[in-house]
């Protein structure tokens, strides 16, 4: 039997019971759409998270303080919320002397609240040396960010989040030049960072007051450490040279002979970028695999259909095989009329996937306004395609092997 | 063309036998007319099933145009079902959702013919049993003499050498029944070999010889005298 044949054939069956195809194929729609759905904003949330470690700024070595007990699979003690002092001024100097080193800054992070007149809120005030806004890529919109000699003179002077701007002074006004006060200290408002979200490490950027590490340490922390260190690699070198030079600065510094005693932990950007991409890539890989639940009801619905389909059909089995139709022509035909059903409910599954996608697309950029990008990936179109059509393979051989084993005398009889 | 000899068919349910051919002989040549006759249970259906290829025999030989059947895989007898026999049933076996296009169509769909060079055997073979205008009407709207001469176009789409006609006047008015059997005697003088089953003595009677089964055996096989033969124009 030619494929054109066994294609027009299935296409009259199909059309010949219209509503029973359509609810047929609804299932697999339901299952691909689901998918789709998953797999396209999985990669969409995939795009943002990387997105926002990227704009930590590029190049960076990330070193936090505490090491890892030598665990691949443990976090930095820093990581685990225990204060871990090991990260000092010196490691900085150090660090800013080798020449693979482009830039250091470094962060002394507290909880405070902010206040200004009568409005307040809690926020994470950061002290950063001057060179922090180029390195982390913070981008101040209003006003300016502090200098060297702010923090060299501990001048109390911040640079503040939009959320926190817009919740102390009210949308739309203007703080640069006003005082607000964190710790009991009156700090000049003399910037406002651009838009960023929430960024590593779990912080609101846009709740946020940064102010010259000085200040921080020796007026609101009473501390002599960082809690990180970030470097930024000289374009000239590799940076796993760089993050292993950092390791040996940071190793003598501390006089520390054994590896896999080091009190501090080294992630280059690269490393985070790669163990989130495959932690969202597990995470919609496991989304997807729930969603394909569906897919397999849809299947089993196939089955179902194309069983009751055969013994409808016994006395046409009977009459083509009576006419030349051997066991294979039958079963072709069968198979065929399955992975037709599954293959344009895949189709209809992909494009009602590609609208709920678009429709998740315009809510989250317009009604919450979030960079969030249209990710429609080829991946999960193939996939979809793929699974559909094997779903319709595998759920209609048995119904097809049915139907060919039908003996022609028998089949003629059935009434 | 057909030769049997000695053929058995035993139906074997719940370790239980039962015979329902014990040793049939006979030959029929290129361009009978063949009635079986036989009341119900003679084995005159299961003959035709084997003769047609449709079943195997489990004794007994049985040669078509010099090939031994038991020699030959399902496949091969399929093609050569589709090739050389035509099937004309009781009840029509028409797919009544497809046209009268698409249901004369069917054995080609399984033949070597192209695509391209299915409109004009159909159309020919419409045009012998005289329905040219109802080429593209659904078969459902069709009346059941319409229905059984559409069924005789799709067993003369491939040109077959011999048609087997299962009581095909059974669920027919006799005007009817005398058209389908106006057609069968045509192909029959046009040179093709028709096997029919029936058990209407004035039916069998179109044939030029009866084979008459009683319990799975031949009773008589006899020449008709004056077979009837259809004087009306209707088959050209």
């Amino acid at each position: 039997m030619r494929v054109s044949d066994l294609i027009k054939s299935s296409r009259a069956t199909l059309k010949h019971g219209k509503m029973r195809s359509l609810l047929t194929m609804l299932g697999i729609v339901i299952g691909i759409s689901s998918v789709i759905i998953l797999m396209s904003i999985g990669a969409s949330a995939q795009d943002y998270i990387l997105g926002q470690v990227q704009g930590l700024g590029s190049n960076l070595i990330i070193i936090l303080p505490g090491g890892t007990n030598n665990g691949k699979f443990s976090s930095p003690a820093a990581a685990q919320g225990i204060i871990v002092t090991s990260l000092k001024q010196q490691d900085v100097d150090a660090l800013g002397r080798d020449p693979s080193v482009a830039a250091v800054t470094e962060e002394s992070r507290g909880q405070a609240t902010a206040a200004f007149g009568d409005n307040s809120m809690v926020t994470t005030f950061d002290g950063v040396p001057a060179n922090f806004f180029t390195v982390r890529n913070f981008a101040v919109q209003n006003g300016y960010p502090f200098t060297d000699a702010d923090v060299q003179a501990y001048n109390h002077v911040a640079v503040i989040g939009s959320s926190l701007a817009d919740t102390l002074f009210g949308a739309g006004s203007d703080p640069v030049g006003q005082y607000i006060q964190v710790k009991n200290i009156q700090f000049r408002v003399v910037g406002v960072l651009a838009k960023k979200g929430t960024g590593a490490f779990g912080i609101d950027q846009d709740n946020l007051v940064l102010v010259p590490i000085t200040v921080a340490q020796k007026q609101m922390l009473g501390v002599d450490y960082f809690t990180d260190v970030m470097v930024q690699a000289n374009d000239s070198y590799n940076i796993d040279f760089v993050k292993a030079r950092v390791q040996n600065i940071l190793e003598q510094d501390h006089n520390i002979t054994d590896p896999n005693k080091d009190d501090f932990t080294i992630e280059t950007q690269q490393d985070v970028l790669s163990l989130l991409g495959n932690i969202t890539n597990i995470l919609t890989l496991f989304l997807a695999a729930i969603a394909s639940i569906s897919l397999i009801v849809g299947g089993i619905g196939i089955m179902n259909i194309m069983l009751v389909s055969v013994i409808e059909r016994t006395k046409e089995i009977g009459l083509r095989k009576s006419v030349g139709a051997t066991n294979n022509d039958i079963l072709q035909q069968f198979l065929v009329e399955s992975v037709m059903l599954t293959f344009i409910g895949g189709i209809i599954g992909i494009a009602l996937g590609g609208v709920v996608v678009g429709l998740a697309w315009l809510v989250i950029t317009k009604v919450f306004a979030v960079a969030w990008t249209f990710e429609f990936p080829l991946t999960a179109i193939l996939l979809a395609v793929a699974v559909s059509s094997v779903t319709g393979i595998a759920f209609g051989i048995y119904p097809a092997r049915q139907a060919a084993r039908k003996s022609p005398i028998e089949a003629l009889r059935y009434e | 063309m057909i030769e049997v000899k000695d053929l058995k068919k035993d139906y074997t349910d719940e370790g239980e036998v039962t015979s329902a051919l014990r040793g049939v002989s006979f030959t029929i040549n290129k361009g009978d007319f063949v009635s079986i006759m036989g009341p119900s249970g003679s084995g005159k259906s299961t003959l035709v099933q084997i003769l047609s290829f449709l079943d195997r025999s489990t004794g007994g030989s049985y040669e078509f145009n010099g090939k031994k059947i038991d020699d030959l895989s399902d496949v091969e007898l399929a093609r050569i079902r589709n090739k050389s026999i035509g099937f004309v049933f009781q009840s029509f076996n028409l797919l009544t959702r497809l046209t009268v296009y698409e249901n004369v169509e069917l054995p080609l769909v399984y033949s070597d013919v192209p695509v391209s060079g299915r409109k004009k055997l159909i159309e020919d073979a419409v045009h012998s049993v005289g329905l040219d205008e109802k080429l593209y009407v659904e078969t459902a709207k069709l009346s059941g003499g319409q229905k059984q001469r559409i069924a005789i176009a799709r067993a003369l789409v491939n040109d077959p050498d011999i048609i087997f006609a299962d009581e095909p006047t059974g669920n027919l008015d006799s005007v009817s029944g005398a058209q389908v059997m106006s057609i069968l005697d045509g192909l029959n003088h046009s040179g093709r070999t028709v096997i029919l089953v029936t058990h209407e003595t004035n039916t069998a009677e179109f044939a030029d010889r009866i084979i008459r089964l009683r319990d799975g055996m031949v009773e008589s096989d006899e020449k008709v005298k004056n077979p009837r033969h259809s004087k009306d124009e209707f088959f050209k």
